[in-house]
Order: C-alpha cells, then sequence, then structure tokens
C-alpha cells in the first residue's frame, strides 16, 4: 500500500517570550492510502499542531513530513500552496466557507483555481453537493445554511477535486449528534468511493469509533495508534 | 489567468457590499474628492482660459509687432510702416489666421466737464473684427463704418467719468510726429461695455485712417497685432517673423502680458498641487477602511490560503477590491462633476468679488471649463495613488500566517 | 500751472483790446478783434485771484506778449510763487520754477487741465484763431445800451473743432469790449460763463480790467482776472521769448 503521509522525529516548540511550549515531541507517523484516521486527545495536546503540519500551514521545528512523496518540511510558501491546491483538502471546526459565494461557488472555487473548465466545474460541483446531501442548496450562501450544511459543503469542497489527503480539525466540533454523526458517516463514505485518505482531530467519542485507525495523543506525543477495523 | 481574474472580480465586488455602510461612507469620500478636483480643475481652467481670452481679446492678440522701442515707451515716436515688402511677404504666412495693424498712443480726451488721459487706438474695423473685444462689446450706437469713420467708441464708464453720451462731441488731443500738439472734436458713435473698468476707462477707438490724419503720419502704425490658426505654433511664428524683420519687435502674448501668463502658470501647477491635497484626505480613508476590512477578514484569508491559493492571489483580491472601489468613485465622481458643471451653465457671477477679480485681469463670469488633460490628471491621480496606497492594506493581508488566521476565532 | 494763465491772458487781451466796429458780420465782429490784436506786443502788470467760500488767494504777475503765438509770464507775488515763469512759443509750453532751478516743457496731455484749482481753463481759450476758423457765428441781437451798440453772437464749433462746448454766446459792444462769454454744453445747458465786471479807459482804449470767470453749478467759486496796467506795442522784440529768458529772473 501507498504512504501517503510520513511523519519522522517531528518536533515542534512555540516560543512564548522566555518559555518554551513544546507542542509535538518526536512524532513518527505513517498514514497508508484510503485510510480514516481519527487523532483524539484533549484541548492542547497538539492534534491541531499536527494537522497544520501535514497540511503545510505551519512548519516543524525539526523532523521531515512527507506528504504524496513530497517534502512538505522544505517547501516554499507558493510550494505549499500548490501542494494544499492539488492535493490536500481542509475541513476545519467552523467558518470553513468564504461567506460571499453561494455554496455551490464555495465548492467550484478550488477547481477554478486549478483552472478547470466551466461546464466541468458545473457538473462537478452539482454532482458533489447532491452527493453530501445538499441538492437544491446550491446557491445559498454560507450564512443561509445550517452549521451541519455548512460543514457538509466544507466537505464537498475538500474532496471535489479528489485529493490524496483531506485534513479535518474537529469537523463535528459545533454539530449535534445527529448532524456529527451524520457528516462522520458521509464522510467515510466519500473517503471509501473516491479512494481519499481522511485524518480527522476529534475529542467525540463518536468520531473515534468511527474511525479505521486511532492515534492517541497527549502533551504533544502519540500515546496509542490503534488499527480499529 | 482568466479563471483567477475573474475569481478576484467577483469576490471583490461581493465584498465590497458585505459592509455597505461602510463602502458607501469611502465611497462617498472618493466621489467627493474626485468631484472636488474635477470642479475645482474646471473652475481654475475656466479662470486661466478667461484669463487667456480676456488678455487675447483685449487688443494683445496672440502675436504683436511692435517697432523695437515702442513696448518700453509706446509713443508716436516709435511706429513702424507698413510699406514694407519684407513685413508684407513674413506676414503672409499660412499660419496666420488675421492680422491688425493699429496705431496706439497716449492721448487725452476732454467733454464739457472732465478730462482725462487714454490711450488712443487707430483701427480698421474689419480687420479688428473677431481679433479684439470691441464689436461684440458694443452696447450704444454702432461699431466704426471703416478707417475713415469719423466717429469714436468709448467706453461705458469712460463716458459716465466725462459726463457725456452716444452722439456727443468730445475733444481727443495728442502728440503728431513732430511732437506737436494735436487735437480735435470727434462725435461718440457707440459706446462699449467690457465688465472691465481698466479697458472702458482706459482706450478710444477710432478709425485707423482717422488717427493717421490727426497724427499728421501715413501708413504708418504702432502695432500689428496677428491671431493664429493654432496657438501651439506661436514660437515657431515668432521666431520666424523675428528673423524675417530684424528691425521689427516681435512678441507672443506671454511676452507682452507677462503677468497673465504667471497667473495661467500658476494655476496650471496648483491642479496638481490641488489634487494631492484632496488625495492626502482621501488616500488615509481609503487605506483605514481597507486595513479595517482585511483584519476583520483575517480568518478568511487564513482560509484562502489553507486552500492552496497563493499570497499573491489575497494581495491581488484585496487589492482588486479597492481598485473597483476607486473604478466606481471615480465614474460617480466624474458623472457629479460633469453634471455640475452643465448646471452652472455659462458659468458663475463672481461679481460680488468683482474687485479682486479685476485685479486679477478676470471678467465677472467664471465660465467652468473641462478639458480632456484636467481629466486625466484628476482620474490618474486617484487610480494611480489609490492603487499605490492600496498595497499596503493588501500586502498586510498576504502576510498573516495562516495557521494563526484560521485558529483567531 | 502757470503756462495755462497764458492762454487766459490770450482770451481776456482779445476781448478787451478792442477799439471799434467795423461792420456787423458776427465772424467779422471777431475777426476783427482778434486781427486788431494780433501782431501787437504788450507789456503788462495784472493778478489773478481764486476765490472759494473759504479761501481767497491771488497772484501778481508780469507778461510780454508778441501776437497770439509767443509770450512769457513771470510771478511777481506771493513770496512762495515769485519768480514762477512760463514761456509759450507756438503750440510749446515750457515753466521755470526757481526753488529746483529747472526747466519743464509741459506735456500735451495738461493742456487741457483747469490749473492751480481755477475756474479757467484751457478748452475756454484754446487757440485764439479757432474762435474764428472753427465755428460758426451768428448775431442773435444787437441793441443799443448807453449810446453803444451790443451784439449777442451766438457761436456754434465745426464738428471737428478742437471744442467740447454745444455753444458759446458772446456779448460785444461796438468798441469790441467783451460784456459776456457764456459756454453751453451740448444739451444747451450753461456751465460757465466769463463776465466782465469792469471797463476803464487806459492805455488809449476802453478795456475790461476785470474779468470773473465762475462755474454755474458752483456757486460762490470764481476765478477774477484784474487788468492793473497795460503798455502797447511795447520794445519786445523775438528774442524775449526764449528758454535763457524764461531762467532769467530779470524777465
Amino acid at each position: 500500500m501507498k504512504t501517503v503521509v510520513s511523519c519522522k522525529h517531528l518536533n515542534k516548540i512555540y516560543r512564548q517570550g522566555q518559555i518554551e511550549v513544546k507542542a509535538l515531541t518526536d512524532i513518527n507517523l505513517d498514514v497508508i492510502a484510503g485510510d480514516f484516521i481519527c487523532l483524539s486527545g484533549p484541548s492542547g495536546s497538539g492534534k491541531s499542531t499536527l494537522l497544520n503540519m501535514i497540511g503545510g500551514l505551519d512548519s516543524p521545528t525539526s523532523g521531515e513530513i512527507i506528504v504524496d512523496g513530497q517534502h512538505v518540511d522544505k517547501m516554499s510558501k507558493s510550494e505549499l500552496a500548490e501542494l494544499r491546491l492539488h492535493k490536500i483538502g481542509f475541513v476545519f471546526q467552523a467558518y470553513n466557507l468564504i461567506p460571499v459565494l453561494t455554496a455551490k461557488e464555495n465548492v467550484e472555487m478550488v477547481m477554478q483555481m486549478q483552472g478547470d473548465s466551466k461546464q466541468y466545474r458545473n457538473e462537478h460541483s452539482l454532482a458533489i453537493l447532491k452527493e453530501v446531501g445538499l441538492e437544491g442548496l446550491e446557491n445559498r450562501k454560507p450564512a443561509e445554511l445550517s452549521g451541519g450544511q455548512q460543514q457538509r459543503v466544507a466537505v464537498a469542497r475538500a474532496i471535489v477535486d479528489k485529493p490524496c489527503l483531506v485534513l479535518a480539525d474537529e469537523p463535528t466540533a459545533n454539530l449535534d449528534s445527529k448532524n456529527a454523526d451524520n457528516l462522520l458517516q458521509m464522510m467515510r463514505e466519500m473517503g471509501e468511493q473516491h479512494q481519499m485518505t481522511f485524518i480527522v482531530s476529534t475529542h467525540d467519542p463518536m468520531v473515534m469509533e468511527r474511525a479505521r485507525r486511532l492515534i492517541k495523543l497527549h502533551d504533544g506525543k502519540i500515546i496509542e495508534n490503534n488499527k480499529q477495523h | 489567468m482568466s479563471h483567477i481574474t475573474s475569481l478576484l472580480m467577483s469576490l471583490a465586488w461581493r465584498n465590497l457590499w458585505r459592509n455597505k455602510r461602510r463602502t458607501l461612507v469611502i465611497l462617498f469620500a472618493i466621489v467627493l474628492g474626485v468631484w472636488a478636483m474635477i470642479f475645482t480643475a474646471a473652475f481654475m481652467r475656466g479662470m486661466s482660459s478667461q484669463i487667456l481670452s480676456d488678455t487675447i481679446n483685449n487688443l494683445t492678440g496672440h502675436i504683436q509687432i511692435h517697432s523695437k522701442q515702442y513696448l518700453d515707451d509706446p509713443v508716436i515716436d516709435h511706429r513702424f510702416s507698413l510699406i514694407d515688402d519684407q513685413l508684407f511677404e513674413s506676414l503672409n504666412n499660412v499660419l496666420i489666421k488675421q492680422t491688425s495693424s493699429r496705431v496706439r498712443v497716449p492721448a487725452v480726451i476732454v467733454s464739457e466737464r472732465e478730462s482725462t488721459g487714454l490711450v488712443m487706438v487707430g483701427i480698421n474695423p474689419d480687420n479688428e473684427n473677431g481679433m479684439s473685444f470691441l464689436q461684440s462689446s458694443i452696447v450704444e450706437g454702432r461699431y466704426l463704418k471703416d478707417e475713415n469713420d469719423s466717429g469714436i467708441i468709448i467706453g461705458r464708464k469712460l463716458a459716465e467719468r466725462l459726463e457725456t453720451r452716444l452722439g456727443k462731441r468730445v475733444v481727443i488731443m495728442s502728440q503728431d510726429k513732430d511732437n506737436k500738439i494735436v487735437d480735435r472734436g470727434f462725435r461718440i458713435v457707440g459706446i462699449f461695455d467690457t465688465q472691465m473698468e481698466a479697458l472702458e476707462t482706459g482706450y478710444i477707438f477710432m478709425g485707423l485712417q482717422t488717427s493717421e490724419d490727426l497724427l499728421n503720419i501715413k501708413n504708418e502704425v504702432s502695432e500689428v497685432s496677428i491671431l493664429l490658426h493654432d496657438m501651439n505654433q506661436l514660437d515657431e511664428l515668432v521666431a520666424d517673423l523675428q528673423q524675417q524683420n530684424p528691425h521689427l519687435d516681435v512678441q507672443g502674448w506671454a511676452q507682452l502680458e507677462p503677468m497673465s501668463r504667471v497667473i495661467i502658470e500658476l494655476y496650471d501647477s496648483f491642479h496638481l498641487v490641488w489634487h494631492l491635497i484632496v488625495f492626502l484626505a482621501m488616500g488615509f480613508g481609503i487605506v483605514n477602511t481597507l486595513l479595517m476590512s482585511v483584519f476583520e477578514r483575517t480568518r478568511e484569508f487564513g482560509l484562502f490560503q489553507s486552500l492552496g491559493l497563493k499570497p499573491g492571489f489575497i494581495m491581488g483580491q484585496v487589492w482588486v477590491e479597492s481598485t473597483l472601489l476607486l473604478m466606481l468613485g471615480l465614474f460617480l465622481g466624474n458623472i457629479i462633476a460633469w453634471w455640475s458643471v452643465l448646471a452652472t451653465g455659462e458659468g458663475i457671477d463672481v461679481s460680488a468679488f468683482a474687485q479682486g477679480m479685476e485685479m486679477a485681469n478676470l471678467s465677472n463670469i467664471i465660465p467652468f471649463v473641462i478639458i480632456t488633460k484636467d481629466l486625466v490628471l484628476a482620474n490618474s491621480v486617484v487610480i494611480i495613488l489609490g492603487m499605490l496606497t492600496s498595497i499596503y492594506p493588501a500586502w498586510r493581508a498576504s502576510r498573516l500566517v495562516p495557521a494563526d488566521a484560521i485558529t483567531r476565532v | 500751472m502757470i503756462s495755462v494763465k497764458l492762454k487766459l491772458i490770450y482770451t481776456c487781451l482779445l476781448f478787451l483790446i478792442s477799439t471799434s466796429v467795423n461792420a456787423v458780420d458776427a465772424r467779422q465782429l471777431i475777426k476783427d478783434a482778434i486781427d486788431h490784436f494780433r501782431g501787437l506786443t504788450s507789456y503788462s502788470e495784472a493778478s489773478m485771484i481764486i476765490h472759494r467760500p473759504d479761501w481767497q488767494r491771488s497772484m501778481d504777475m508780469k507778461i510780454w506778449t508778441q501776437g497770439l503765438d509767443r509770450s512769457l509770464v513771470r510771478v511777481t507775488a506771493p513770496k512762495k510763487d515769485m519768480g514762477n515763469g512760463s514761456l509759450l512759443i507756438d503750440d510749446d509750453m515750457w515753466s521755470y520754477t526757481p526753488k529746483i532751478n529747472k526747466v519743464i516743457k509741459i506735456p500735451s496731455s495738461m493742456a487741457h487741465q483747469s490749473w492751480m484749482g481755477s475756474d479757467f481753463s484751457n478748452n475756454d481759450v484754446a487757440r485764439a484763431d479757432d474762435l474764428i476758423e472753427k465755428y460758426s457765428h451768428k448775431i442773435l441781437e444787437t441793441r443799443q445800451q448807453d449810446g453803444v451798440t451790443i451784439y449777442v453772437i451766438e457761436s456754434v464749433p465745426h464738428e471737428d473743432a478742437p471744442v467740447v462746448w454745444g455753444k458759446e454766446i458772446l456779448t460785444v459792444r461796438d468798441d469790441h469790449v467783451l460784456l459776456e462769454h457764456k459756454f453751453y454744453d451740448q444739451d444747451g445747458i450753461l456751465v460757465k460763463q466769463l463776465t466782465t465786471l469792469e471797463i476803464k479807459f487806459i492805455a488809449g482804449k476802453n478795456l475790461a480790467t476785470i474779468e470773473r470767470m465762475q462755474k454755474v453749478d458752483a456757486q460762490g467759486e470764481w476765478t477774477e482776472f484784474r487788468l492793473h496796467h497795460i503798455e502797447f506795442d511795447a520794445d519786445i522784440n523775438k528774442s524775449t521769448f526764449t528758454l535763457s529768458n524764461l531762467r532769467n529772473p530779470r524777465f
């Protein structure tokens, strides 16, 4: 199986004045294609930091990150942007969408940046929105959608151009359990259907249950790395 | 790249209307600024074009030819002959639209009750027509019939001062070519009114031949005034005429009326200064507002970055947004400026400040004149400086660290 | 300023020095007087009084003349003006002020101005010959009074005459003494008038010895010319009227 993400001896130290805070300590992690991984742990355990670093939004203090064969830690800002654009989809806890664009436009935006044709964009965005269960709501602005609907749009956008990796940082934190469940269900289905790798951070036990692999973080260290299903 | 451009445009346009109130306030500021620039420019242009046309109309023309000493001492002694092949030939130039020869010497006018010194101008009424203010300024009586017309035309204010009027006789006194005192009675056949007191009280007009007869000269004049088809050819023609007539003095209006030239140049250079002052006020508003909206949207910019958009795109987005705002402001500002200039009609009546205006060689009605150059200048100042000042907030937006930006809620 | 007086004096002399009337033609009446005067030389002493409601001043002078074209005037009193002189040759005028020891040519523009605040102006007189040549004359009235014939003559300037008046009305006795000279504007309104106040037999002729010029719209303001002494055909030659004599206090 192909390894999509590989972290080796990853360290991240934040400096706050004189005090050094170790956000991540010696993280070693390999993620194979098509996996659905759950990162769990209490607040401040380093889940978001790890996700950001894999996505190239933050850089490690030391260590290596390889995404789809490319050394993320050695890339320039612009190369990182390219990488994110083509290979990584993000879903955040909230405020995932560009408020001035409709659901469909939000989904289309990434494709537009990649230079896809208008017709292609149109077909695919409509199809993916239908897939995530938002048929008929395509032309609503984020403010006109519920929290759950917004997260669905975010997921749709993250996967529409079939990136090899989707990073979701607490995607269900602001959703009620029913909506959270639906979203998770959908993400797994999508992952399986489109052969995409998901790394989802959460402290929601229900999310953990759905994951194939559960990685627990505590104080910046991996304390558990279990394959579940 | 067009897909990026169209995305940029639609994002910028929609972001513009996200905070309607703020956008409208800054739009209002831009429109007001642009209006102030163009309207003021039109007013100043009107003033300077008024000064220029008044200067040219007030017996100056575009170019004048005199004898060498005339400008220093404008008396009968400094005259020159018109029977001069060289001069005749050089005046037969395609650049020249019209010429008028004049006798122009100091004289004294006397009525039953008053007398005053002034300048007596002998003209050929046909040649003068269209060159100077005279014919169109006649408010009573008639224009001169021909060179031999025995009547004279005087200003309305002068008539009041002399307690005389149309149809009455006055005595004109001057010195002839031998410096002997010559005088003659003349009947007033016309009264002119120019809004400019100095002109109305300082000049009287008679037929060229009549004036030559009075001064005992023949085919000799004080000046030849020249009007060109195209004023841009002035310097060229002055040089040619001077070279062809080395014994005479050839001068353009700017040399003849240095005060007018200085005022016009002053107004010209003030355009840019004024634009910069207005822009300075406007520019601060634009930068402030943009910065505010950038900080409010920090998270959004982080999101853009995480989606794989490069810092340049983010910078471009803010920049296009402010450029759109500027262009919209310019568009409206230009329209309103045009409208307000049209609404003033022939100009504004500044007779309330007439005394000051007269000092500046101006008539009472100042027209508003919009010329392409001024429009281009005002619009360029706003768009170029506006785009330059928008770079800062745009740059700030692009410098946001995505991880921080996203986590900041 | 003094130069203007010269012209004034001509007028006075022109009408004062008159002996007989040879014809009753209006033009002739005036021409005779001028012809009679022309070619004569004279030496006279006279004074000028300028009167205003709140002040009055007087000036004494000596005058040498030859014909109409040459004259020399010297102020003898009051002290502050003493020695001031003025010379007229043809149409050119010069003035001399001993205080600054300078001869100044009078510019043409000043020739028409009123002088020293008096009620005379050069316009009144222009050139004496103009009154013959550039006017149309008409006798309006002939009457007998105190044994003399009095003619009232209306003189209207020609169109191009260098005269601003609409008409002038002169009252002349048959012995050529001018009694009155009225100046009317072009609307026929009397502007000012010269009136003879005293006539004396002097130097063998009847002469008006006091004349007063008064503007109609300024009552209480007038200027008087008083002739004290006159000698005709005095021994004066052309060389009297030179710029060097203008500087010479002997004249």
